[in-house]
């Protein structure tokens, strides 16, 4: 049995995974999935993926109300791996108002600097990660340069 | 240029020393031209190497070009070396090391910019994390132009320095090369932070960015905290108790 149909039921996944779009689940059950993977046997934490979407008004089609417009919010996927002959990738996303998404790290040892990563350059904090510091940008820097409201800019002296 | 380290007048250690040899005032010509051609053919190398150029340095000093045949040989080291080869992408972050690095250089030293990302950032100068050439950091002598440039364009790069540094000893003096205007590609097209022509609303932009939802720089999570500046006082309340619910829910 994939782990797909082992955790549909319990996790209102969709009736097909899809590799375009991974399912979307609630934060409040974003460690128990994670557990409940690894249990599966997916041990290896590939990566994780932070996205910020600005807010945004959607067009309205013709001679229709304009549909609301979507708020700012987050996207955090996480992929995971079971490792072996028939090794098969896990990925799901969980979408957030505020930047806060608990830490995967009590499971996945290798979440640290993938997390600090996404912190340093999205901005989303990984509540419990016991070490949350910059990872690339200078330690001094100002902001989040992957959010899209991030002036693309450097400091003027000594590097203009 | 943005550094200045004044005129750096080329002078061997052991010229004084040996000018004031008994007996030696008449072989003077001849010192000269042996200080000259070892001073010339042993231009040692410290590889400032961040990126694809790296590569092809790594060619040049391999057999078809072969930099040994001059005395170049590339040392891993700053202190043993007499030119730095800045062969990359020089990250803001890496900008600072290079400096460190340069700075532990004993002199005579001379610096060669290879490639465009090192002369002028090429197509990531107006990335936020990429300083727009080099010679804003360290003084640079030898531009060479390419991406990468070819090994032999190496080769020749370091031939100019040679010139230079002969002419610097007959007392021509030692004008560094003028950066290269390809493609009118100098600086970038962003004004930075800092500078008086840059629109302030791109700063306000990057303040709103940066106390988004109080993260960032303004918290005390990372190392440094900076002050929290121009933001109002509510806002920065906000910001603080946001920071402060978080760590007490983690
Ligand atoms: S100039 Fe071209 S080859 Fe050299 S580091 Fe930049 S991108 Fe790479």
């Amino acid at each position: 049995m994939s782990a797909w149909e082992a955790l549909r039921e319990r996790f209102d996944l969709p009736e097909e995974p899809s590799a375009e779009e991974p399912p979307v689940i609630d934060v409040s059950r974003h460690v128990e999935m994670a557990a409940a993977l690894k249990e599966f046997g997916f041990t290896m934490y590939v990566t994780v993926c932070a996205t910020h979407f600005p807010e945004e008004a959607p067009k309205a089609k013709k001679g229709e109300d304009p549909p609301p417009p979507i708020p700012e919010h987050w996207e955090v996927a996480t992929v995971l791996r079971r490792p072996g002959a028939r090794s098969e990738t896990f990925a799901w996303r969980v979408s957030v108002e505020r930047p806060v998404v608990p830490t995967l790290f009590p499971l996945f040892a290798g979440a640290d600097w993938q997390e600090r990563e996404q912190y340093d350059l999205v901005g989303v904090i990984f509540e419990g990660h016991p070490d949350l510091r910059r990872l690339m940008m200078p330690e001094d820097w100002d902001g989040h340069p992957l959010r899209k409201d991030y002036a693309i800019d450097t400091r003027v002296h000594p590097w203009r | 240029m943005a550094v200045d380290e004044g005129s750096r007048n080329y002078e061997h250690p052991a010229y004084d020393y040996m000018e004031r040899m008994p007996g030696l005032s008449l072989a003077m010509t001849t010192v000269d031209k042996v200080l000259e051609w070892s001073a010339t053919n042993s231009l040692w190398i410290f590889p400032m190497a961040t990126s694809c150029c790296a590569i092809e340095f790594i060619s040049s000093a391999a057999a078809r070009v072969d930099i040994d045949q001059i005395g170049s040989v590339v040392r891993p080291t700053p202190r043993h070396c007499d030119v730095m080869i800045v062969a990359g992408t020089i990250t803001v972050k890496m900008a600072p090391r290079v400096k460190k690095l340069w700075e532990q250089m004993p002199e005579p030293k001379w610096c060669i910019a290879m490639g465009s990302c090192a002369i002028s950032g090429d197509f990531y100068r107006d990335i936020y994390s990429v300083v727009p050439g080099i010679d804003t950091v360290v003084p640079v002598d030898v531009y060479i132009p390419g991406c990468p440039p070819n090994a032999d364009q190496v080769l020749h790069g370091l031939e100019r320095l040679q010139a230079m540094i002969r002419s610097d000893r007959a007392g021509g003096g030692m004008p560094r090369e003028e950066r290269p205007e390809t493609a009118k590609m100098i600086n970038p097209e962003n004004r930075r932070v800092g500078d008086p022509e840059r629109d302030p609303s791109l700063t306000d932009a990057q303040h709103d960015a940066s106390r988004n939802l109080g993260v960032g720089a303004n918290s005390d999570r990372t190392r440094d905290a900076r002050p929290i500046g121009d933001i109002a006082e509510d806002e920065a309340a906000d910001v603080r108790g946001s920071v402060d619910d978080l760590e007490e829910g983690a």
